[in-house]
C-alpha cells in the first residue's frame, strides 16, 4: 500500500457551455486543460453534459458522440498525462442515448458511467430523450479506487453506498444543477447540494468532489458552487457561486483509510437485513 | 402545514443574491445574442423602472436605453417619474409620443376604453421592437409573475419582450427588490396602474390588494393548495374564485402561438427546441 502515491491535485473546472454547441464547447474544454495542466492538475473534472450542455431537448440526438469520438480522442490526447472527467451525450450500442460521463486517461476513454436516475419531473425531462445506464462500477485511478456519479444519482443514496463498500475512495459528481433562491444568503439548491454531498462524506468516509455548472440554459440558471469535502464532510475547497472558476484542492485519498479505521461504517455495512417490503 | 401568517415570509428574497442572479440573466442573454444592449420603455411604474435598473447594473446603463412613450391620456405625474427614473439611473433616453401628436393610429372613436388599452400597449411594444432593431438591442420586458398569472397584460403587448428579468417576481417581491435598488421612493409607494385612462389603479380594477394576489397566487401556483385549502386559511372566497378564475381564462396568454398539429413534427409540440 505504500507505495501507491496517493496525494494529487483535482482540479473542478466550473464553465458555462453554449447548449448544442460541441464544436465551441470542445474548444473551451481544449483551453480549460491546457489552463488546469498549467497548474499542476492531476485530474480535472468538468461538469454533467459539459461538451453539449444540458437543456437539449430534441436537439439531444444532434450532439449525441459514439466512445470512439474523435472528439474524445483530441480532448485525452490534449490532456498529455492529466486525468480528464467529461460530461458528453453518448451514443450506446443499439442507437440508445446516454447521459454518460467518461474518464480521460493516457490518451482515451478509460471508464464511462451513464447516468442511472434520470429525473423527468418539475423542469427536468431525461427520460424521454436519454436511456438509464445499467451499471455501476468503481475504477482505478493512480492514486487510489474512485467513483463516478451524475447529479440525481446522488439523491439516490444507496449507490454512493456501494461505491463505498467496493472500495471508493474518491467520490466525483458531476452536476448540472439548476438554481433556485429564496431569502436565504445562498442559493436553496445549493444548500440542498451541500447538505447532500457533506452527508455522502460523512456516511461514506470518503472524499467528494462535487462539480456544477454556470450559466443560463432557457431563461434557467446554474449556480455553480462546486466543492471538494473531505472524508468525514468538512469542506477541503469551494468555488464561488455564479461565475467560471477552476477550483484546484490537493487531496491525499489515505485521508480515507485514515478515517474509516475510526469510523468503520463501511465495514459494519450489512446488506443482510430483513425488512418491510417497498 | 403552511398558516396565512407564515405565506409574507416565504415570499421574501435575499434581495443582493437576486440582483446578482438577474444582472447575469440579463448580461448573458445579451451576449448570447450578439447584441449591443437593450431598450425599455419607462412609464413610471415600479415595474419598468426595477427592469431598467437591473438593467443598468448589468450592461452599464449606456447600453440601456429608456424610452418614454406617454399617450394623450396618460398622467403627466407618470411622465414626470420615468424621466426622474432614466434621470437616476443615468440612461439615454428620449421621448416618442405615441402616433400623430397623441391620437392613435386608425381607432374606431367609439371603441372602448380596454381596445384603447390593449392598443396603446401595442403600439409601445412595436415602437419599442422597431428602436431594438435600430439600436441593435434586445427588448426587456417588465412583466411581474402576479399580472402573468392573472393575466392582467395585453397580448403581443406589454406581454412581448425579447428576455423578462421580472417574470419569475411577485409583486412584492418587485417592491422589495426596488427597495434594495434604491429607486425613487415616489415611483414604489404610488398605486400601481396601467396608466390606460385617469383615475385606473390595477388594484381597483382587478377587485383585490397585489399583497392578498401574491400570498394566493403563491399557495396556488408554487405548494399547489386547492382552492378551498387556500379559503381555509383566512382568505376571502370570493377574491379566492375570482383569482382561479382568472389564472385559468387568461392561461393562453403564457403560451402564444397555437399551432394545429398536422404532421408529427409540429414546432413547439413533437419538436421542443431550446431557443438558447
Amino acid at each position: 500500500m505504500a507505495e501507491t502515491p496517493t496525494l494529487l491535485k483535482i482540479g473542478l473546472a466550473q464553465i458555462d457551455g453554449r447548449l448544442g454547441d460541441v464544436e465551441r464547447n470542445t474548444g473551451r474544454h481544449l483551453d480549460w486543460i491546457a489552463r488546469a495542466r498549467e497548474a499542476g492538475v492531476d485530474l480535472l473534472v468538468f461538469p454533467e453534459l459539459s461538451l453539449t450542455g444540458y437543456r437539449l431537448l430534441h436537439l439531444t440526438p444532434r450532439v449525441a458522440l459514439p466512445l470512439g469520438s474523435p472528439v474524445l480522442a483530441r480532448l485525452a490526447e490534449a490532456a498529455g498525462p492529466m486525468r480528464v472527467v467529461v460530461g458528453f451525450v453518448e451514443e450506446g450500442e443499439r442507437g440508445i442515448l446516454h447521459n454518460s460521463a467518461v474518464l480521460l486517461a493516457e490518451g482515451r476513454p478509460a471508464h464511462v458511467h451513464r447516468k442511472l436516475y434520470l429525473p423527468t419531473y418539475g423542469i427536468f425531462q431525461e427520460e424521454r430523450f436519454f436511456g438509464a445506464g445499467r451499471k455501476l462500477e468503481t475504477f482505478r485511478l493512480p492514486w487510489g479506487t474512485a467513483g463516478l456519479l451524475i447529479c440525481e444519482d446522488l439523491w439516490h443514496p444507496e449507490l454512493a453506498r456501494r461505491l463505498a463498500v467496493a472500495g471508493t475512495k474518491l467520490l466525483i459528481v458531476v452536476s448540472a444543477a439548476p438554481g433556485r433562491i429564496g431569502a436565504g444568503a445562498l442559493p436553496e439548491s445549493h444548500e440542498s447540494w451541500q447538505t447532500l454531498t457533506r452527508a455522502t462524506a460523512l456516511l461514506n468516509t470518503c472524499w467528494v468532489a462535487y462539480c456544477n455548472r454556470v450559466g443560463w440554459e432557457e431563461g434557467s440558471f446554474y449556480p455553480g458552487g462546486s466543492h471538494v469535502l473531505r472524508p468525514g464532510g468538512e469542506i477541503a475547497g469551494s468555488a464561488p457561486l455564479l461565475e467560471e472558476h477552476l477550483l484546484v484542492t490537493e487531496i491525499d485519498l489515505r485521508d480515507s483509510d485514515r478515517l474509516r479505521w475510526r469510523l468503520p461504517l463501511l465495514d459494519d455495512e450489512r446488506f443482510d437485513i430483513e425488512g418491510p417490503a417497498a | 402545514m403552511i398558516r396565512r401568517e407564515q405565506v409574507r415570509g416565504r415570499l421574501e428574497l435575499n434581495a443582493p443574491l437576486a440582483e446578482a442572479v438577474l444582472t447575469s440573466f440579463i448580461r448573458d442573454a445579451v451576449e448570447t445574442s450578439g447584441t449591443q444592449g437593450v431598450v425599455v420603455g419607462l412609464s413610471g411604474g415600479v415595474d419598468s423602472s426595477l427592469s431598467a435598473a437591473l438593467a443598468a447594473r448589468a450592461l452599464g446603463p449606456e447600453r440601456v436605453h429608456g424610452f418614454l412613450l406617454p399617450y394623450r391620456t396618460s398622467s403627466p405625474e407618470s411622465e414626470q417619474d420615468a424621466r426622474a427614473v432614466a434621470e437616476h439611473l443615468g440612461l439615454p433616453h428620449r421621448d416618442r409620443h405615441l402616433p400623430h401628436g397623441g391620437r392613435l393610429l386608425p381607432m374606431e372613436p367609439d371603441a372602448p376604453a380596454e381596445r384603447r388599452g390593449n392598443k396603446m400597449a401595442r403600439e409601445r411594444m412595436t415602437i419599442l421592437f422597431d428602436q431594438a432593431k435600430k439600436l441593435d438591442a434586445l427588448v426587456l420586458g417588465t412583466s411581474n409573475k402576479t399580472e402573468i398569472l392573472l393575466g392582467y397584460s395585453t397580448v403581443f403587448g406589454d406581454n412581448a419582450s425579447s428576455l423578462n428579468p421580472l417574470g419569475d417576481l411577485y409583486k412584492c417581491q418587485i417592491w422589495q427588490l426596488s427597495r434594495h435598488l434604491g429607486l425613487p421612493g415616489q415611483v414604489i409607494d404610488k398605486a400601481p396602474s396601467a396608466d390606460l385612462w385617469p383615475g385606473q389603479t390595477d388594484e381597483g380594477e382587478l377587485g383585490f390588494s397585489y399583497e392578498t394576489a401574491d400570498e394566493v397566487l403563491y399557495l396556488l401556483f408554487d405548494l399547489g393548495l386547492r382552492p378551498e385549502e387556500v379559503a381555509a386559511r383566512g382568505y376571502e372566497e370570493r377574491v379566492v374564485r375570482r383569482i382561479v378564475s382568472l389564472e385559468q381564462r387568461f392561461r393562453f396568454k403564457r403560451r402564444l402561438m397555437l399551432i394545429a398539429r398536422l404532421s408529427g413534427s409540429a414546432v413547439n409540440l413533437d419538436q421542443e427546441i431550446p431557443r438558447d
